[in-house]
């Protein structure tokens, strides 16, 4: 009884804030004077303007997803499987876009190669008319994006390689060459799980509103947020929100068909000595090479450029100044979000894992698709549902920020929830039932403990994603309320490169702070137990 | 002839002695079975011998030359020319049954027609020919593991290693097929090194008892011998 009400409160939950603010976007966008009309909608399939906005959203998608797979992939394949040296280090310098908002990376390009950038000033002018082209536009946004998504085909890549049983590549290692096992047995078996990466990605740059605005490419999402916060136009936002609905629930409906049982848990597999590593042999530095400069250009040039262009006490100090409190708001945000996500997660992924409900599919796919919907269609819901005399109490305080990060990012958390609760055995639930105990307390005492390390996990992946959020965020913060990415946002305006670019390593120290924190204290545990 | 020769060959995992000193000479032709409880080290023999590991001291040779010494694999597996069939077969799932067999026929650089032909004969060989376009998850247990052993054997071994193979089936079963792999065994002439913690298999197997214990041969004999001591 108790499992159905705690299960089935977190569905209502989940239906409240993430699917509900969008059906009401979508009714309130078909309802013109209190009857049905399509009117709003008229002007997509005609307007030249919308056809440009779709292919650009595209094109850039389609750029940075090819570009991502076509590096991502082998760099995972490099970093999971190879001897190649300092490859704990790169995993991690790799990662690094992934934890900050992506217009950071493009402040600090800008930084870089703009007019009163880091190169203008050293090399003078006539070098910035050459790379000025790259900056803005399409060239400029597929750069930023590629470096921040980066990390989604590498990381699934290796987590995927672990799945595998390394006796299958054994089995083909008596005949053939590593070159033969990777060709037709290695890459075959992890192609569901390139595919899935290739598919993220397409779906978050799809949405990507913060890099195109900025570096002023004209793509839906920045069309439907510039609708509604510059002309306050509902309709035509919601016509522009629609058609990156449609296409999201169109992608994912393809993933749920060929995808979904292929990739559904990760969990490594249960190897008896683990996965053998390939040998580079000559090739070894030459690749150690390839992959640095390629480290150095995605992660170390635009962290270094921030650094130098905010050197001197004096940009922190107006920094705090000004933003101070913009700070202290989003850290005490990310951890309630963080927080509320993992128990949201913890449930969801419960539920899915044991089928609790006939319909538990229909969760997952609802947190997934609001996962991949783009921000500013969940913003633009959210308002429409809450923004009312009756719902005030939540629309003017800091909970529609929180419930934004629900909606948003319960997929992650519950992703991560269902492999951890896929390496624990059924029969531990089960020994505690036997011994009496009920359902809440078996998930308190049995069932969390067993599943700490994913419990974790999800809190540091759901800080992280909270932080960094700017396009939900960005549309439905009250006032007084503003996040840090959100004042970084506005500053871009008018304040100065060296106050831009200290804010972006105020926000990246915030970033790293709780996985830094864990990684000492795991240390410390670490050394506390060998001494 | 001496095919395969384990020379005073030790393994560590994490410190801990997992083969200690271990000697074995094996005959071309000869059925041996290595029998004895999880984690006596007998499946890291086979897995020395396969080459996927080095050892910490002694070597291993196979067909007269030393394929690995201390700390340091000479040749690679796929140099060894051997077969094995895991414990739990390893089948690619995403190939079919003929592709698991071409695989390694397609490595060795055979022409399609020669390839055909090999993978009809081996699936013959152990009553499969039916079932060359079905997938591994299509097939039932009895299936998959003859499947296996026509992988296997398809490049046509001298010695071919099993890795408890039957462990997984019900008794009927994993009697009719290791009655099969005797059949294929004395046909085709290939040497077999067959690991088991089953004494009946291993007794209706062989033609030669290493019983291990703790990373240690405690007994190397004839069949015959190891069932009067062992049985009686």
């Amino acid at each position: 009884m108790a499992r159905r009400a705690c299960l089935g409160l977190t569905v209502i939950l989940l239906f409240m804030i993430g699917t509900l603010p969008i059906l009401s976007m979508l009714m309130k966008s078909v309802v013109v004077d209190g009857h049905l009309s399509l009117a709003s909608y008229g002007g997509l399939l005609v307007s030249s303007h919308q056809w440009i906005l779709m292919g650009h959203s595209m094109i850039l998608s389609s750029l940075v997803t090819a570009l991502t797979t076509a590096i991502g992939v082998p760099l995972g394949i490099l970093l999971g499987k190879t001897d190649l040296p300092f490859r704990r280090f790169f995993r991690v310098l790799f990662v690094v876009p992934l934890l900050i908002p992506p217009y950071i990376i493009a402040v600090s390009w800008l930084d870089l190669l703009g007019s009163e950038g880091l190169l203008a000033q050293l090399l003078g002018t006539a070098v910035i008319r050459a790379t000025a082209p790259m900056l803005f536009g399409l060239p400029g946004c597929v750069i930023v994006l590629f470096s921040v998504f980066l990390p989604i085909p590498m990381l699934l890549t290796m987590v995927f390689l672990r799945t595998i049983n390394p006796r299958l590549e054994e089995a083909g290692r008596l005949v053939s060459g590593w070159r033969g096992v990777m060709q037709e047995i290695t890459i075959p078996l992890i192609l569901p799980g390139v595919l899935l990466s290739a598919m993220l990605v397409f779906l978050l740059s799809f949405g990507e509103f913060s890099v195109p605005n900025f570096l002023r490419y004209d793509v839906f999402p920045v069309e439907s947020f510039t609708q509604f916060s510059a002309f306050y136009n509902f309709k035509a936002a919601t016509a522009a929100a629609v058609p990156l609905a449609a296409i999201t629930m169109v992608l994912l409906l393809v993933e749920g068909v060929f995808l979904r049982d292929r990739t559904y848990q990760l969990r490594p597999s249960p190897g008896l000595d683990g996965q053998a590593l390939i040998g580079l042999g000559a090739r070894r530095r030459g690749l150690l090479l390839l992959v640095a400069i390629i480290g150095l250009v995605v992660v170390f040039v635009p962290v270094v450029v921030l650094v130098i262009q905010s050197a001197g006490l004096t940009a922190y100090v107006e920094a705090l100044s000004r933003a101070g409190d913009s700070l202290l708001r989003s850290l005490i945000y990310a951890v309630i979000g963080a927080s509320l996500l993992t128990v949201l997660g913890f449930f969801t992924g419960y539920l899915i894992q044991t089928k609790a409900f006939r319909f538990w599919r229909s969760v997952d796919s609802m947190t997934i698709f609001l996962f991949a919907l783009p921000s500013t269609v969940i913003g633009i819901g959210l308002i429409t549902l809450w923004n009312t005399p009756w719902t005030n109490f939540i629309y003017s305080t800091p909970w529609i920020i929180i419930f934004g990060y629900l909606a948003k990012y319960t997929a992650l958390t519950s992703r991560i929830s269902v492999t951890q609760f896929a390496q624990i055995p059924p029969s531990m639930e089960e020994a505690a039932q036997i011994a009496g105990a009920r359902w809440f307390r078996r998930m308190v005492f049995i069932v969390a403990p067993l599943a700490r390390r994913g419990l974790l996990a999800g809190w540091l992946v759901g800080y992280i994603f909270s932080l960094r959020d700017t396009g939900i965020t960005m549309l439905v913060y009250p006032a007084g309320h503003e996040t840090l990415p959100i004042r970084i946002f506005t500053l871009m305006a008018n304040g100065s490169p060296e106050l831009i670019a200290a804010l972006c390593m105020v926000m990246i120290a915030a970033t790293l702070l709780p996985p830094g924190v864990l990684w000492m204290v795991s240390d410390m545990r670490k050394k506390a137990v060998i001494g | 002839m001496k095919i395969v020769h384990l020379d005073s060959v030790s393994k560590l995992y994490s410190g801990e002695k997992i083969l200690d000193d271990v000697s074995l000479e094996i005959d071309e032709g000869e059925r041996i079975t290595i029998l004895g409880p999880s984690g006596c080290g007998k499946t890291t023999i086979l897995r020395l011998i396969a080459g996927f590991i080095a050892p910490d001291a002694g070597f291993i040779s196979i067909a007269g030359s030393v394929v690995a010494q201390a700390g340091e694999i000479i040749k690679l597996p796929e140099q060894r020319h051997l077969g094995m069939v895991f414990q739990d077969l390893a089948l690619w799932p995403h190939l079919s049954v003929a592709g698991n067999i071409e695989f390694g026929l397609k490595a060795k650089g055979l022409a399609r027609t020669e390839r055909q032909r090999q993978i009809r004969k081996v699936l013959d060989l152990v009553g499969m020919l039916g079932f060359a376009d079905r997938r591994p998850a299509e097939l039932s247990g009895g299936q998959q593991q003859r499947v296996a052993l026509a992988r296997a054997l398809a490049l046509e071994p001298k010695v071919l290693l099993m890795d408890e193979p039957l462990s997984s089936l019900d008794l009927d079963l994993n009697i009719r097929l290791r009655q099969e792999i005797l059949g294929l065994q004395r046909k085709l002439g290939f040497t077999l090194l067959y690991v088991t913690h089953d004494r009946d298999e291993a007794f209706a197997i062989a033609s030669r008892v290493v019983l291990m214990s703790k990373g240690t041969v405690e007994y190397d004999g004839a069949v015959e011998d190891a069932i009067r001591q062992f049985k009686g």
